[in-house]
């Protein structure tokens, strides 16, 4: 999978949780979940669960721990799946 | 240091459904997973030891400065309904709550018995930045200094800002759904 991809397919999984439509318009590697898409922390857990479920893969709480953006949602979604 | 949340109870029921598979196990150990299967109200039980975690980890963030998006590091114990606990690793948050049929909002302070000021208020504008607005509106003017703004600093602690000199004031704003509220040392 080419990042853009990667990006895109985290673009569609995000969106029913946004509270900022320009910084989700203005969507890339550097955009951070809660500060620039504003999606609240309980919606987080929705984000990580569709993630789990959209690449098949486990999410482990320390490295949900440091997925707070999309480049770091990225990094482990890369991770786990090189891992499979 | 203080750290605020609130939850609307309806814009939460809409938003999440924590019976989905999995999703408590990502935010709540199993002794809190324990209090939410045996409480008579337990949506009532998730918000409220959701809003809990919510308040501690930003006094947790304020103090040492690190984000980290991982709610089950949080462990919340219940002392009476309205007065709890948070334990991070090594530190302690004393929690107090206000529960009513339509939201729940908690306060985390590291010394219990401090005093602070605080108010919650209802806010009907759907709009997240208009929310947002009107509650640094409100909580300034409560403050009533002159030449005060609020900004966020680099890891998005909201600070007081007078001229270019940040105040040493620790506070905290939450939002959610209808209702708003702040907190102040």
């Amino acid at each position: 999978m080419t990042k853009e991809e990667l990006i895109s397919k985290l673009k569609t999984i995000v969106q029913p949780y946004i509270q900022n439509e320009d910084a989700f318009n203005n969507l890339s590697e550097a955009t951070d979940f809660i500060n620039d898409l504003k999606i609240n922390s309980a919606n987080l857990v929705d984000v990580i669960l569709d993630v789990e479920d959209e690449f098949d893969i486990r999410i482990e709480n320390d490295d949900m721990e440091k997925m707070t953006s999309v480049k770091a949602a990225m990094d482990i979604v890369n991770e786990k799946l090189a891992a499979k | 240091m203080i750290g605020n949340d609130i939850v609307d109870l309806k814009q939460a029921a809409k938003d999440s459904n924590w019976k989905r598979p999995r999703f408590l196990d990502k935010i709540f150990t199993p002794r809190e997973q324990q209090l939410i299967w045996s409480a008579k109200d337990q949506d009532q039980m998730v918000w409220l030891l959701w809003s809990m975690k919510e308040a501690a980890y930003k006094v947790n963030v304020q103090q040492f400065g690190t984000r980290f998006f991982n709610p089950k590091r949080l462990e919340c114990t219940l002392l009476s309904n309205l007065k709890g606990e948070v334990i991070i690793e090594d530190n302690r948050y004393f929690i107090e709550s206000i529960i009513t049929e339509d939201f729940i909002y908690s306060i985390a302070l590291i010394a219990s018995g401090k005093s602070y000021k605080s108010e919650w208020f209802l806010d009907h504008s759907q709009d997240y930045d208009a929310q947002s607005k009107c509650l640094k509106r409100s909580f300034l003017k409560t403050l009533n200094l002159d030449e005060v703004t609020i900004i966020k600093n680099n890891i998005g602690v909201p600070k007081l800002q007078h001229n270019s000199d940040l105040l040493d004031v620790s506070f905290s704003l939450t939002h959610h759904g209808a209702f708003s509220g702040y907190a102040i040392l």
